[in-house]
């Protein structure tokens, strides 16, 4: 029973789908890219088609890459002895930002909820065991601590809390550590601002 | 931080009232069916955005009516602020703060926070523990606003254990990230039972008090009874390992601060099982009362008192021990058919309203019938 014509009413339904947006913001972007000129439009759509088929996934990190490897793997500078766990590669972003951190990722693309059906099958973990456990590469120091910093909410603490108590039996060497707790109960870290995060990462404790 | 003011349209039997209240006592009289519990309701409604009497809020709404309103005129330090609930059968609740949509009003900092008795209420004392467990963790919540996401939180991770629980079970998935749930399960079931000792704690002593005060004899008291003997997280771990077998049987976590109870006693014995209702009314009011005491100690908020029907089953003199209690500290509104049965209620700190043909007037006592 959609009053828009069904080209429209398609557009509406695909920007819906996008975290955030409900049915009445889709309509009005909708709107909005019908009024746009056709260069503008068309340009979100490129760019769409561009990100789809150039980034996929490091092949080391599983962080988003525009080649095999992402730009933080493929950067020699970075410490190939810490690594640090997260949930998204969005999570990334605000650690980054703290420039408290010099080691390297693990996205684990989500966590622990077995109420969604996610278990850790669902999740990258048995890699980031391979590469803990596994040989370092040429010339790069084995891991020596792995930093979870999976949300503070009660997903992203079991899921912490399953890692570390499977590191201790498979790695015992790696020391495991959590981001020191500063971060708000229930806070997503994509939220959390630049300080506290900094401090969480200084203050970060060793799980036992 | 008090209610002056409680503005009614089409909420129950009312078509429209506007209803100030007293600083302190408010005694509310009319015959049966009159409209006296509905106007206890209405300010619970517009204090909390919830009925004390239903959870379908379609029953709120005047008969022959769409649309139900409830304003609630506070006067706090800081100078007066407006509460309103407005709802409509198939709508979203609307509720605001100050003129600014809220999402939930338990949230609105510096609510008038509200302890209503009513007559059903005494299930509290009488039926399942889980009554008792969501009114200790209210009491929490008021005594400390910010512990509810403890609540939240191993609510939460309950949840998620018992879906691993019957994933297990049901072959679904290995249980190896079961041992990690446990512990997650467990810090937050640790977090639980101490801010529940703790809110029990504040109000252990004043129940005694209170519930002598009232005339409840045999030593009456309460007391927190989890259903878990750990002490720290480690513990709660362990007691849950043991149960492993069980729960995975069952396909959900038989152990834990979600099976925990509270205990009305006199003389050592429940008065869920022995007492006459008549005691059982008194614990429940002593323990409201311990509570609004509690809570007033720890924060500056004093509970307002919603009683309902309460004088009707005590005796006179009890009746003269519960009014003096009431008139003492904050604000209270008592129901009766019969403004005899309020002891002291002619008095002139009193505030008195008449229903009648659903109209809501001030009753000066001159023109009794
Ligand atoms: N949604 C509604 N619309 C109109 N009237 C209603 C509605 N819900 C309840 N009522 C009426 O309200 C009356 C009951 O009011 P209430 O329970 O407040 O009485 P009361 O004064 O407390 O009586 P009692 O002394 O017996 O406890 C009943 O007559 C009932 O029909
Ligand atoms: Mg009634
Ligand atoms: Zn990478």
């Amino acid at each position: 029973m959609s009053t828009f014509a069904p080209p429209v009413q398609r557009l509406i339904t695909e920007l819906g789908k996008l975290p955030g947006i409900g049915g009445r913001t889709a309509q009005r972007l909708a709107f909005h890219l019908l009024r746009a000129s056709e260069e503008d439009a068309l340009a979100l759509a490129d760019a769409i088609r561009e990100v789809k088929s150039r980034i996929g996934l490091c092949e080391v990190c599983f962080n988003l890459a525009d080649g095999p490897r992402c730009r933080i793997c493929s950067d020699e500078r970075r410490d190939a002895a810490v690594v640090c766990v997260v949930e998204e590669p969005s999570d990334i972003i605000p650690i980054e930002r703290t420039h408290e951190f010099h080691g390297r990722y693990h996205v684990l693309g989500g966590a622990l909820s077995p109420i969604d059906g996610v278990d850790p099958e669902d999740l990258r973990i048995a890699e980031l065991y391979r590469r803990v456990t596994g040989e370092p590469e040429e010339g790069r120091d084995p891991i020596r601590e792995v930093v979870l910093a999976t949300n503070p909410t009660t997903t992203g603490e079991a899921t912490a809390l399953h890692i570390a108590e499977q590191l201790r039996e498979k790695a015992p060497q790696v020391t495991v550590t959590r981001l020191a707790s500063g971060l708000p109960v229930g806070a997503d870290l994509e939220y959390a601002d630049e300080l506290t995060l900094g401090r969480a990462l200084a203050g970060r404790r060793a799980l036992s | 931080m008090r209610v002056v003011r409680l503005s009614l349209r089409n909420f129950r039997s009312y078509e429209s009232a506007d209803v100030e209240l007293g600083a302190g006592l408010t005694v509310v009289t009319g015959r049966n069916g009159a409209g006296k519990t509905n106007l206890l309701d209405a300010l619970y409604f517009g204090c909390t955005g919830r009925s004390a009497r239903t959870t379908n809020d379609r029953e709120l709404v005047r008969f022959g009516q769409k649309v139900t309103r409830v304003e609630v005129e506070t006067e706090a330090d800081d100078g007066p602020h407006r509460l309103s609930v407005g709802f409509e059968a198939g709508q979203p609740k609307r509720l605001t703060a100050d003129g600014v949509r809220v999402e939930r009003l338990l949230d609105v900092p510096g609510r008038p926070l509200v302890s209503v008795f009513l007559p059903d209420r005494l299930e509290l004392v009488k039926g399942t523990p889980s009554l008792r467990r969501a009114h200790v963790d209210q009491v929490v919540a008021a005594l400390w606003p910010a512990r509810t996401t403890t609540r939240r939180g191993y609510a939460q991770a309950l949840a998620q254990r018992n879906a691993l629980l019957t994933r297990v079970r049901d072959g679904a998935v290995s249980p190896t990230s079961l041992a990690a749930w446990d512990r997650e399960l467990a810090r937050h079931g640790i977090a639980l039972m101490a801010d529940r000792a703790a809110a029990i704690d504040a109000v252990a002593e004043r129940f005694g008090a209170i519930a002598a005060d009232l005339g409840l004899d045999g030593d009456p008291r309460v007391a927190y009874r989890p259903r878990s003997k750990a002490t720290d997280a480690d513990g709660l771990v362990a007691e849950l390992e043991e149960r492993r077998t069980s729960d995975l049987e069952r396909g959900f976590s038989g152990h834990g601060p979600h099976r925990d109870d509270l205990a009305l006693t006199r003389d050592g014995r429940e008065l869920r099982a022995y007492g006459s209702q008549g005691q059982q009314r008194l614990a429940l009011l002593a323990l409201l009362l311990a509570e609004r005491e509690a809570i007033a100690a720890t924060r500056d908020a004093v509970p307002v008192m919603l009683l309902d029907d309460v004088m009707s089953e005590l005796d006179r003199e009890r009746r003269g021990r519960l009014v003096e209690l009431l008139r003492g500290v904050g604000q209270s509104v008592v129901t009766t058919t019969d403004l005899e049965h309020v002891p002291g209620g002619d008095g002139a700190d009193v505030r008195r309203l008449r229903v009648e043909d659903g109209e809501v007037r001030a009753d000066d006592l001159r023109e009794q019938p």
